[in-house]
Parts: C-alpha cells; sequence; structure tokens
C-alpha cells in the first residue's frame, strides 16, 4: 500500500507560518503563456519553494448559464461550441443529452455510431493539443518544446480537416441537435478518416519516445502527485482520476451513443503524478484510434435525425422536470444540471448548470502546489489540462 | 549603407528601398525606408490571448500558417512586442488588466481584435461581465472577423496592418472612424429572444426551421424544410390556440 | 437493495422515488444524507446547483380569486457518483426560503470552489464553509447574476 504525505489545508492562514522565513507573494497570471488562458495563481514562497497557492478564476467569465435562460433548446448548441473551445463536439453532445432526456427525445442508430466516431476523433484532437502545448510548458519556446508542438498540430489539423469535410466549419461546429445530427456523411469521408488514421498510429510511437528523455522524466515524474481519495473527493475525473489510479470511465461505466457495441479497454495508470496522467492520455489517444476503427464499420443506414417531427410546443409542456446527464469529455465527465420549463411557454431552460472537469481539475492546484518549486507550477497547471473557458463559462 | 553589387541580389525587396549609385558598391536610402522596412517586417506579436480565438491563434504560429513567414514572432511579454492581438472574450474583471498590458508595450504598437468577442462580444455582448467589444478599452487598428477567424485570415490581417503602417509612414491618414454609441445604433426589426415584446410565433418557426434542417441523406425532411417564419396561416391559428389553452 | 431503498430506512422518504426530478429532503439532513451516501459507495463529489425561484402570482382560473403569491425559494441540488463499472449518479435536492444551506466541504474538499461558484452566482450562503468568497464575479461586484431578479441583458454598465 502506497503512503502519501498528509493532505494540504489550503485555507490556513499565511500569517502562522515561520516568521523567521524569508516569505514572497508572487502572482502569477492572468496573462501568463503557461496558465493556458487567463487563470490566476498567488503563490507565498519561501525560498523558490511554495508554501501555500491561491487560485483565482473567472477571468473569462461569461455568463454562460444566464445566457441559456433566454434561448430555447434548439438555440443553445452554438454557444455551448465556445466552453471548451479544445472539444466543441463533446461539449455538444453533452448538452444536447440532457436535453434527449427531459424532452424525451430518441436518437436514430446511425446518429449515435456518428457521435460517437465524432467523440473519438475529438478526444484525439484534443489530446494532440495537450500534448502540444504540455511539452511546450515544460520547454518553453527557446528550449525546445515548441518543436513537438508543430508536429502535433500537424496532426490535429488533419482532424480538423476531417470535421470541416463533415460540418462545413473547422472550430465551431453546431453539428448536434436534440434528436439527432445535422450533418450526415458525406461520400469518401470514411475513407479519409482511416487515411488520417493510418498516419497519426506511426507518429504517437515518436511522441512516445518522449517518456524516454530524462529532462521530461525529472520535470514529470512526482510531480504533483494527487492521491485517488483527494482525486474523488475533489471530483477529479477523466484522465486527471485515472492518473491516480482509478479505474473510473463512463464510455465503460455508464455507456452511451453507441459505446455498449465496442469494448472499450481503460487506460490506467497509479503514479498519481504527472508523468502518469501524460501515460494515461497518450494510451487513450490509442485507444480512440482503434474505437473509431472499428466503429467506422458498423455504421447503420437510415436518418441521422429523430423521424418523429417535434411538435414545439407539446414537447415543451412535458419539459418539466430536472434531470442530469454526464458524458466523458477528453476532460472527464461534462455534466449538464438541467431545470426545464423556463420561459413563459416552457421552452428554454429554467436554470442550467454545467458541470466543468476543468474546474475541478484547477481547483486541485491548492493541494498540489505547495511543496513543489516554483519551476513545477506550469508543469503541474499543464498536467491537469484545464481550459479557461470551461472552467469559467 | 553598403551592399554587395550582384545582380541576384536585387531580387530581394529591401532593394526596393535602395538607391543605387552607379559604379560604386555603395547605395543610399533614406531612414525614413529603412524603418518602415524593418516595422513592417518584424511585427513581434503579444497575444492577449483568452478563448475560442486563442487557439487558432496558435495555429496561425504553428506548422501548417506559420506567421513566421513575415516576421512575427510570439513573444509573452508585453514589453518586447509592437503588436497586441486581443484574441477572445474579454470580460469586466479581465479589461483592466488588458489596459495595463497594453501600457506597458512600448511606442510604436498597434493593437489587431481578432474574432466577433473581442470586436463586439458577439452573443456574449449584452451578459453582465463581458465587455461589447476590445476597442472600449484600447484603440484598435485592424480587425479580423469571424468565429474564430481561420488561421490564414489571422496571417492576411497582419499584411493588412502592414499596408496600414506603409500608408502612415507615407503620410496618409489612418484614422480609425468613430464607432456609433451603443445606444444610437439600430435595433433589429425582429425583437431578440427574451425580449417580452417577441412575437412567440417568430421563435417557434425559427425553432421548427432549425428542427427541420434537411441535410444530407435526410431528404425526407429536406422537403419538409421551410425558411425562418414561413409558417401558415392554419399552423399559426393552431400555435395561437395552443398558447390560449395554457 | 437498490440504494434509495437503503436510504428509506434511514430517512424519512418517499415510498417511490419521484419521477424526472431528484427526491427533496429537509435541509437539516442534508449533510447526514450525503455522509450516508458516501458510505454506501457514492464517493465522487459530482457538482452542486442552486436555483432561485422568486416570489410570483400564480394565474387564476377564471370566475375564481386568484391563488395567492408563491414564497421566495432557493433549491440546492447535489449529484454524488459511485465509481466503477456501473457506475449510477444519485441526485437529491433541499428546498429552503432563506438562502442558508450547511456546506459539504467536510465530507468532499471539492464542495469549496463549486459552493463559492454557487454563492457568486445564485447568492446562496453556504453555512460553516471555510472561504465564502466571490469565484467568478470581481469582488466588489453587486449582486448575484443567476438570481431570477437579475436581468438578463444588462445595458447598464461602468463601460458604456
Amino acid at each position: 500500500m502506497r503512503t502519501f504525505p498528509a493532505r494540504v489545508d489550503p485555507h490556513f492562514d499565511i500569517e502562522e507560518y515561520d516568521p523567521e522565513a524569508d516569505l514572497m507573494a508572487l502572482n502569477m497570471g492572468p496573462q501568463h503563456p503557461s496558465t493556458h488562458g487567463v487563470f490566476r495563481i498567488k503563490l507565498f514562497l519561501d525560498g523558490e519553494t511554495i508554501v501555500k497557492a491561491v487560485g483565482y478564476p473567472g477571468y473569462l467569465h461569461r455568463g454562460v448559464e444566464k445566457l441559456c435562460e433566454k434561448l430555447t433548446y434548439v438555440q443553445i448548441t452554438p454557444i455551448f461550441d465556445k466552453h471548451d473551445y479544445v472539444a466543441p463536439m463533446t461539449n455538444e453532445q453533452a448538452v444536447n443529452m440532457a436535453f434527449e432526456k427531459l424532452l424525451g427525445l430518441e436518437v436514430p442508430m446511425r446518429a449515435r455510431v456518428l457521435r460517437t466516431i465524432l467523440a473519438e476523433l475529438q478526444r484525439i484532437a484534443s489530446h494532440l493539443l495537450w500534448l502540444g502545448t504540455f511539452t511546450l510548458d515544460i520547454g518553453g519556446t527557446i528550449g525546445g518544446g515548441a518543436s513537438l508542438m508543430m508536429y502535433t498540430f500537424r496532426e490535429r489539423e488533419m482532424i480538423l480537416d476531417l470535421f470541416e469535410m463533415l460540418t462545413g466549419c473547422r472550430f465551431h461546429y453546431n453539428t448536434h441537435s436534440p434528436g439527432g445530427n445535422r450533418h450526415d456523411i458525406p461520400e469518401g469521408w470514411e475513407t479519409a478518416v482511416k487515411a488520417v488514421l493510418d498516419a497519426i498510429e506511426p507518429r504517437l510511437d515518436e511522441y512516445d519516445a518522449l517518456c524516454d528523455n530524462d529532462i521530461f522524466l525529472v520535470r514529470t515524474k512526482d510531480i504533483g502527485v494527487l492521491p485517488p481519495d483527494l482525486a474523488l473527493e475533489l471530483g477529479q475525473t477523466g484522465p486527471v482520476l485515472r492518473g491516480s489510479g482509478i479505474d473510473h470511465d463512463l464510455r465503460r461505466d455508464a455507456p452511451y451513443h453507441a459505446y455498449d457495441l465496442v469494448n472499450v479497454k481503460v487506460a490506467v495508470d497509479d503514479g498519481c503524478d504527472c508523468l502518469a496522467r501524460y501515460r494515461v492520455r497518450v494510451a487513450e489517444m490509442r485507444e480512440s484510434l482503434r474505437l473509431v476503427r472499428e466503429l467506422l464499420t458498423m455504421i447503420p443506414g437510415g436518418p441521422i435525425i429523430g423521424s418523429k417531427p417535434i411538435k414545439s410546443l407539446v414537447q415543451f409542456k412535458a419539459a418539466k422536470g430536472q434531470v442530469y446527464v454526464g458524458i466523458e469529455t477528453p476532460r472527464g465527465e461534462l455534466g449538464t444540471y438541467l431545470i426545464g420549463g423556463g420561459d413563459q411557454r416552457g421552452a428554454a431552460p429554467y436554470r442550467l448548470k454545467i458541470r466543468p472537469p476543468s474546474l475541478h481539475a484547477v481547483a486541485a492546484v491548492e493541494y498540489l502546489l505547495p511543496g513543489h518549486m516554483l519551476s513545477d507550477v506550469v508543469t503541474v497547471l499543464g498536467s491537469l489540462d484545464p481550459i479557461m473557458g470551461e472552467v469559467d463559462r | 549603407m553598403a551592399v554587395d553589387e550582384g545582380p541576384r541580389n536585387y531580387e530581394h525587396p529591401a532593394y526596393d528601398y535602395l538607391e543605387q549609385m552607379p559604379g560604386l558598391s555603395l547605395a543610399m536610402t533614406t531612414v525614413d525606408k529603412v524603418l518602415e522596412w524593418s516595422a513592417t517586417n518584424s511585427l513581434w506579436i503579444f497575444p492577449m490571448a483568452t478563448s475560442c480565438c486563442a487557439i487558432e491563434f496558435i495555429t496561425a504560429a504553428a506548422s501548417r500558417v506559420d506567421i513566421d513567414q513575415i516576421g512575427s514572432v510570439v513573444r509573452p511579454t508585453p514589453r518586447h512586442c509592437d503588436v497586441m492581438i486581443v484574441a477572445g472574450t474579454i470580460t469586466v474583471k479581465m479589461a483592466p488588466r488588458v489596459k495595463k498590458l497594453w501600457e506597458q508595450m512600448p511606442e510604436p504598437k498597434w493593437c489587431i481584435a481578432m474574432g466577433s468577442c473581442a470586436i463586439s462580444g458577439d452573443f456574449y455582448r449584452d451578459i453582465y461581465s463581458v465587455v461589447p467589444g476590445i476597442d472600449t478599452v484600447v484603440p484598435v487598428d485592424v480587425y479580423i472577423p469571424g468565429c474564430p477567424p481561420n488561421p490564414d485570415q489571422v496571417l492576411l490581417g497582419l499584411q493588412r496592418l502592414q499596408d496600414k503602417i506603409r500608408s502612415q509612414r507615407d503620410g496618409v491618414s489612418t484614422e480609425p472612424e468613430t464607432r456609433p454609441e451603443t445606444a444610437k445604433m439600430i435595433l433589429p426589426a425582429n425583437k431578440r429572444v427574451g425580449d417580452p415584446d417577441r412575437d412567440p410565433l417568430l421563435t417557434d418557426a425559427q425553432h421548427d426551421a432549425s428542427r427541420n434542417l434537411g441535410v444530407g441523406t435526410n431528404t425526407d425532411r429536406a422537403k419538409d424544410a421551410r425558411p425562418i417564419g414561413a409558417i401558415t396561416e392554419d399552423e399559426a391559428a393552431n400555435v395561437r390556440g395552443t398558447v390560449d389553452d395554457k | 437493495m437498490s440504494i434509495y431503498e437503503q436510504l428509506r430506512e434511514r430517512f424519512d422518504l418517499p415510498e417511490e422515488p419521484p419521477e424526472g426530478e431528484p427526491v427533496v429532503i429537509p435541509v437539516d439532513q442534508h449533510v447526514a444524507f450525503a455522509t450516508a451516501l458516501k458510505e454506501a459507495g457514492f464517493t465522487l463529489y459530482v457538482t452542486v446547483c442552486a436555483a432561485h425561484f422568486p416570489s410570483v402570482q400564480p394565474k387564476a382560473k377564471k370566475g375564481e380569486e386568484p391563488p395567492p403569491m408563491t414564497t421566495e425559494a432557493w433549491e440546492v441540488a447535489t449529484v454524488l457518483r459511485s465509481v466503477g463499472t456501473g457506475s449510477e449518479t444519485f441526485a437529491w435536492r433541499v428546498r429552503v426560503e432563506r438562502p442558508v444551506v450547511p456546506t459539504l466541504y467536510s465530507l468532499f474538499a471539492g464542495a469549496d470552489w463549486q459552493e463559492r461558484e454557487q454563492y457568486d452566482l445564485v447568492g446562496v450562503v453556504f453555512e460553516n464553509h471555510p472561504d465564502m468568497r466571490r469565484l467568478m464575479m470581481p469582488e466588489d461586484w453587486d449582486g448575484h447574476p443567476l438570481r431570477k431578479d437579475y436581468a438578463i441583458d444588462t445595458r447598464v454598465a461602468p463601460w458604456r
């Protein structure tokens, strides 16, 4: 049984710290290249060791939950593209699944399989971006970190081209709708997907060679150790939770879309540190490649949007109640807590709460940073993979 | 300034700015021209990257588009840079920081608003925490529209900025047009969603139209697709009835 | 035995779980309920969602006296999840007429920021929370934006 150091109390009073010590308060962010957006951390340093860290999110708070209260269910999808702007596909799916559950809509099988393929492709694209920026954080632009970023963006562009083929947009797709998808698979898309997968697969091995690099190992091993019990309490999900050795993945444990048709192998690593989270993400990319290959062979025919035309007012009259739906996005469980019956006709949500995996992830920095050196801040923050659009909403 | 007189070298654009002295390995130019040439071709960028546009901006700096080709380098500190690219939504909490960072940049400096959030606030415009356009905080030279703009359009925006700098140096006035006040903006004829005066039929029709987007092989539904607002008399009466019943 | 039946033995719950919405429990049982769920294997803290229900005048039926105004209320829904194969969520709500609800920080460290966010946006105060500050809005912000009496379109703002 592995023992972990005692849990840090993030609320301890800095005045009570050793009065002899030469304390320094250092502000990091909100404009800092390694905070992945606009996150601010206030660090109290004793020498170069962090004593206390206080996080301040909210520099990108766009009031999306309030905005959703004035829009109808169909109009909300494009807003959700902008939350987690690294994985818009899974965001749309998360919110539309909540609407489908509230309105009682059935999704045709073709749309379900297509959604699964899109989610897995998005996972590869998102993890590729993460890998590029993570090495950029560790290595720095001048220190050689930028070279891997150039390669991962090359592969990510290939996947974005596939999405552009399907939806016409390379970034914010608006392709999901309550009850199905809007854009059917164009001719030749499957062949293009296969070609991209074949191109990416051998290159993943090259990226995996990072693990043999001494500098990379020194910077990540035993850095930012997150014990499994704390990970659960903090509500960590996705690669952060699996990097802490907990075997939990909604794709396998609570299947949605067409995940019950395939056998998802969940990547788990019990290192609990930054290196473990890196390994989980690289393993997930390989698994996603395999899943897309498998799913491409089983796309059924038929419509991609519900055959029953939605009688808007009748549907919405039934849309009372409160539902929670969570799905596994590249960053973890993205949930939507939805209270129906918003405006006078019930066509808008009364209250829509987004459960962002990134907010739970960055909340961990107050526990992870104390005891580490200043240079480890970017490593820890990068390994949590926060997307500030999702943290602040 | 001494240059090598080899004939091949004259193809380099730098020579457009040099006056040749025949018979001598010497060329003369004006300081203005050298300054213009160096300013336009080394626009170092300070990315004020907040949200979605930041990712497209990184893509523009990465392998496919590579804004390095026009001499633009991304530096994360304002003190090294000439151009601030505001990429993403700016909130009330962030706006004072943007102003402060802008003031830290040395002259001459320019600002590019990238994406509709930085230009006008986009659909967050009226939300309590969002600044409706970064030009209410700092002066903007070039707007790159899009949500988000494609990476190659970022390159195009930088080239427009180069054009602007050239014409400024040539003495052409490039004063920005004053932005109409928010209060004076023309309101759309159709009331926006959430407005109590908006016709509920309009929302329903819009809703139905977006539901009936028949795309791809879904031809059955494509036949039924109607433009927004095209709702028949019978249906209108029907819908009215449902509302009143409630 | 389902988790709902296990909980019904200890808490005063309706016979069947309500359809389409989480079960409502009294506010004084909130922490004990969460403790029982955590012991029963719901160890992953998922989310907390507070909602504001303002005082409104319900519509009168034809020829009848208008019913009395509803009282202003707040609802706080909490969602927990069990981990591993067959993972499922359990959600419950507390409904209060004063926006004060006990915190779950002592059980789930993740409740720290989540509850601060709900305080910031909806105005529900979480009792015994170690650090009840605003999370998203600036600290000098006036009002709680997600309350229903807060306008969606704020045309008056400092920069306009």
